[in-house]
């Protein structure tokens, strides 16, 4: 075995278990979190998380406005959302695809994408709550929703791009018009896609707390009216976190199982589409 | 490679290619159905085609050689105005469909899409079933019934060839089928709007040798009713296929003839080297 060899394979060495060493570092944290998550979350997880609203400070609850109220938020966030963000992403991609607004809106739409959510939640505090009068449901969801759009028009412009250009020729050479050349077939290859973007719009804004802080706020009780304040998970996990009531640091836990769950789920829902879109 | 070359150049006239078309015979009466008068094209300042003039005759086929790059699919590209979807691209001098110039720009492009067909050379089947597929281009132009849509379908899949193989399974997606059998949707998609024109850009490129003879046979049966232009880089499929033989170079039209002529005793002396392969 010659001297070069041999630090040859000293070297590889090293640098393998320095990767090593930086995987189990940085999956062990991963591990950890899960874990912790895991063994509170289940210890405080029960059938009244699910039935009863969140109570006072040293009495039994659950958390069910909050889960009913982050539902409403991100249902209406997605339904406000979405639309703008699919048609912006489809004007971007097919319509001014060689346009220079095009590229104005894309290099927006990425700072926008990278905006800390909290400036996302100051903003519509001004445009929206501050006008109103009173923090709302309303404010929440349009909060949120302005977070889905950046992430929406991405993937939806992404996804428009990838369906070859040839099959775009074909439909048009048909005497198809535009209009139904994208709603028939590029749509429809690139619908996998733009579903999975979609369901990671949701997954990301599940998760949010700072722009609900300064626009639904908070509510003890159960609330479906959008004119008033609405309780949502982050907020409640951030609130009975913070507290120094062992019942309601419990119920956080399970929240938090509750939201990571919520997005792992929509995570596999949004790969297992993908995966199915290459074939 | 050099002996082959010395073999070729002491024959001095091009070998026909052993399984010519019949000729089209002396007198018989040729209607213009697509005249291209002094084309120019663009790909921004690069002038791809160059003063080309050129008929297509109705109910024959006539095949577009030459090599890669001389502008036989640009030229295809103009006659159905495909290339407006690109900005940059553009076609000056007149095409003449049955008398009316289409590159004014107040033709209707839908509308002359639809009586100008295209297949392309890469099988596009749409992401939906083998019938939708069909139906698709069909239902934009047509109001019909549920019963006449599926004839109309089934018109389409026999007139290409492919019912027998996909009659069992219409609802499945067009994506599922083979190559040559893609490609076969493809011109069934294209029949089934009815067109009067069917440009077909190296149809058989992608394919083998059996599906390639299907669709061949295809072209032979289509020319009955329609009026169709071919590019293709196989001299022997042009010489097979064709009536009429356009050879391009360097985006000139070098020469236009018969095919039998122009594979026999091509006037031009490019024409002549490229079919016997000196070069291209």
């Amino acid at each position: 075995m010659s001297k070069l060899y041999a630090r040859r394979r000293a070297r590889n060495f090293i640098l393998m278990s320095l990767s090593i060493g930086a995987t189990v570092v940085g999956l062990g944290w991963l591990v950890l979190v899960l874990g912790a998550l895991l063994w509170n979350g289940f210890t405080s997880l029960s059938l009244q998380v699910f039935t009863e609203m969140t109570p006072p400070p040293g009495s039994a609850g659950g958390l069910l406005n909050p889960i009913v109220g982050s539902l409403i938020m991100t249902g209406l966030a997605v339904a406000i959302g979405t639309p703008v963000g699919i048609l912006a992403g489809t004007y971007m991609a097919e319509y001014g695809r060689y346009a220079k607004i095009s590229m104005v809106v894309r290099f927006i739409n990425d700072i926008l994408l990278s905006a800390p959510s909290i400036v996302v939640g100051l903003f519509v505090y001004e445009v929206v709550v501050r006008p109103m009068g009173h923090f709302s449901g309303l404010a929440g969801a349009v909060a949120l929703a302005i977070i889905v759009v950046p992430v929406v028009v991405r993937t939806t412009e992404d996804m428009l791009m990838l369906v070859p250009k040839e099959l775009r020729e074909a439909a048009t050479a048909l005497g198809v018009p535009r209009a139904y050349v994208i709603a028939h077939v590029a749509y429809r290859a690139a619908r996998a896609g733009i579903i999975t973007g979609i369901l990671l719009a949701v997954a990301r804004i599940s998760g949010e707390t700072a722009p609900l802080l300064f626009t639904s706020l908070n509510n003890q009780f159960f609330s479906a009216d959008l004119n008033a304040p609405m309780p949502s998970l982050p907020v409640v996990i951030f609130q009975f976190a913070m507290s120094p009531y062992q019942d309601w640091q419990n119920l956080a836990w399970a929240g938090a199982l509750i939201i990571t769950f919520a997005v792992l789920a929509l995570s596999i829902a949004a790969r297992a589409l993908a995966s199915r879109n290459i074939q | 490679m050099t002996a082959m070359h010395e073999t070729r150049k002491s024959t001095g006239v091009a070998v026909p290619p052993p399984h010519m078309h019949a000729p089209v015979e002396a007198g018989t009466e040729l209607e213009e159905k697509v005249s291209v008068r002094h084309v120019d094209f663009f790909y921004g300042d690069n002038r791809a085609l160059k003063d080309i003039s050129v008929p297509l005759y109705a109910r024959m086929v006539t095949a577009f050689i030459g090599p890669s790059g001389c502008g036989k699919s640009t030229l295809l590209r103009t006659l159905n105005r495909i290339y407006d979807l690109y900005p940059n691209q553009r076609a000056e001098g007149e095409v003449l469909l049955d008398g009316k110039n289409i590159l004014s720009p107040k033709q209707d492009l839908n509308l002359l899409r639809a009586r100008i067909g295209m297949v392309f050379q890469k099988p596009t089947p749409f992401p939906m079933s083998i019938y939708e597929n069909i139906a698709f281009g069909v239902r934009l132009y047509e109001r019909l019934g549920k019963s006449d849509l599926d004839l109309r379908v089934e018109q389409g899949l026999r007139r290409a060839a492919l019912w027998d193989e996909v009659k069992d399974q219409l609802s499945a997606n067009g994506l599922s089928l083979s190559g040559g059998q893609q490609q076969r949707l493809c011109i069934a998609r294209t029949v089934a709007v009815k067109p009067e024109v069917i440009l077909l850009d190296e149809p058989c490129s992608a394919l083998d040798p059996i599906s390639t003879a299907k669709i061949e046979e295809l072209i032979d049966e289509l020319k009955d009713d329609y009026t169709i232009a071919i590019v293709t880089h196989n001299m022997q499929q042009a010489a097979r296929v064709s009536d009429f033989t356009a050879f391009m170079y360097l985006g000139e039209l070098a020469e236009f003839g018969t095919t039998s002529k122009m594979f026999t005793a091509p006037s031009d002396r490019r024409t002549q080297d490229y079919i016997t392969g000196r070069f291209g």
